[in-house]
């Protein structure tokens, strides 16, 4: 679970993203530092067609690709469409913002950053009754605890 | 296919609204009115994405011939001339869209209202975000084919999609296309769109070119969707809203036997 004390920033496009606009506006996000997590959201990509008469046939999606990351290589699993920022305090806002216009500055759609609270705070008795009181609470509200792949980590540049 | 008889007693108005997009919804269901042909699919490829049977494959039957059995003695039966895959007792089988928001030529009702104007012999399904038509085969791919050459459809704010259509109401994506999770469709480096998986997600043997997408200015000129950000907002064709709240108030006071003054 996040502290509350922390600063969150949304970065919204106006339309879903392209891996490698994803790699290169989160390459630039990490250039700023102060970043403590971030999540990637949008439509799943499935690696099978999960229902329907085709239902367990492999699903080759193009944008189901490994994007490098500072010095990781992060599988993307979904479109992504949101990029949600927990940083280390407000100071770090105008550079986001400054980086964000930056990467669309040659784009031919628009897009925000909102600032706002945007991971849970607090575990729900739903995620209680899902994944029991041993979840990881660093990642519960973001992503589904149960999934085997921990979070990538990259590492600061201080 | 259909078309209003002459000498009918009254002219059919297809709907009510003064503004573009009501014109372009009354223009495509009128049978009169003949869809403007934006794109060649040729007979194989439309059987490659609905993918119901192989290309060149005999209509497989869920009856004998209509002409080979004892039909019972029925004055219906004698008005209704049977569609081509009636008479041959062809198999039921369906084409479903996704329409985006965002400026699609057609949209789930539209479609309904369009196909029950212009077809015979089908059972169209409509639901929020997609549309399903079922018919008999042979029917199908001639139906199947008009919907997909004229200006019903575009090739990229509309998907044909039989299961997983989840994307109508998404954001777009970079390229402007709909989103699709199984990506049955890809727009090419020369820009036009093809078809790489049948309706149901399984990939095909050859990929099947559905041509360029239509560009904003032809959409918004052509849209039958109302939308406030970008089009023309549902509240200002005064009349769709007038016939709209009649119909509701109707429907309301239905059960104490309305009369209207």
């Amino acid at each position: 679970m996040t502290e509350a004390i922390y600063p969150q920033v949304r970065i919204v496009s106006a339309r879903f993203l392209r891996p490698d606009t994803v790699e290169e506006l989160l390459n630039r996000l990490v250039q700023i530092g102060g970043i403590l997590r971030m999540s990637l959201t949008g439509q799943n990509l499935p690696a099978t067609v999960p229902y329907g008469p085709a239902r367990g046939k492999p699903n080759p999606h193009p944008d189901r690709k490994v994007i490098r990351v500072g010095d990781q290589d992060v599988q993307l699993q979904v479109q992504v469409g949101n990029v949600i920022l927990e940083l280390e305090d407000e100071s770090y806002i105008p550079a986001v913002e400054e980086a964000v216009e930056e990467v669309f500055a040659s784009k031919d759609f628009s897009c925000t950053v909102q600032r706002g609270r945007f991971m849970k705070t607090q575990p729900t008795i739903s995620d209680y009754a899902k994944y029991g009181p041993d979840a990881d609470k660093e990642i519960l509200g973001l992503v589904d605890p149960r999934k085997k792949e921990g979070p990538i980590i990259i590492q600061g540049n201080k | 296919m259909n078309e209003v008889k002459e000498n009918m007693a009254y002219k059919p108005q297809y709907g009510p609204g003064t503004s573009k997009v009501a014109e372009n919804r009354r223009k495509q269901m009128n049978p009169n009115q003949k869809l403007e042909k934006m794109r060649d699919v040729t007979d194989e490829d439309i059987v490659l994405i609905l993918g119901h049977r192989a290309p060149g494959a005999a209509y497989p039957t869920a009856h004998p011939p209509l002409a080979e059995q004892q039909e019972p003695d029925c004055p219906i039966r004698k008005i209704v001339t049977p569609t081509d895959g009636a008479k041959a007792g062809d198999r039921v089988r369906y084409i479903q869209f996704a329409d985006s928001m965002f400026f699609a030529p057609c949209h789930p009702y539209q479609r309904t209202y369009t196909e029950c104007y212009r077809f015979r012999g089908i059972d169209p399904g409509t639901l929020s975000g997609r549309q399903i038509v079922e018919c008999r085969e042979r029917d199908l791919e001639k139906y199947s084919k008009e919907l997909v050459e004229t200006e019903l459809l575009d090739p990229a704010r509309t998907g044909i999609r039989g299961a997983t259509v989840h994307g109508h109401s998404l954001r777009l994506a970079e390229n402007g296309m709909m989103f699709d999770m199984l990506q049955r469709s890809v727009l090419g480096e020369d820009g036009i769109v093809r078809y790489v998986k049948n309706q149901i997600g399984e990939p095909l043997d050859r990929a099947v070119a559905i041509g360029k997408p239509l560009d904003e200015k032809w959409l918004k000129a052509h849209t039958t969707i109302f939308h406030s950000l970008g089009g023309t907002a549902y509240r200002d064709d005064k009349e769709y809203i007038e016939y709209v709240q009649r119909i509701h108030t109707l429907r309301t006071k239905y059960g104490f036997l309305p009369k209207e003054a």
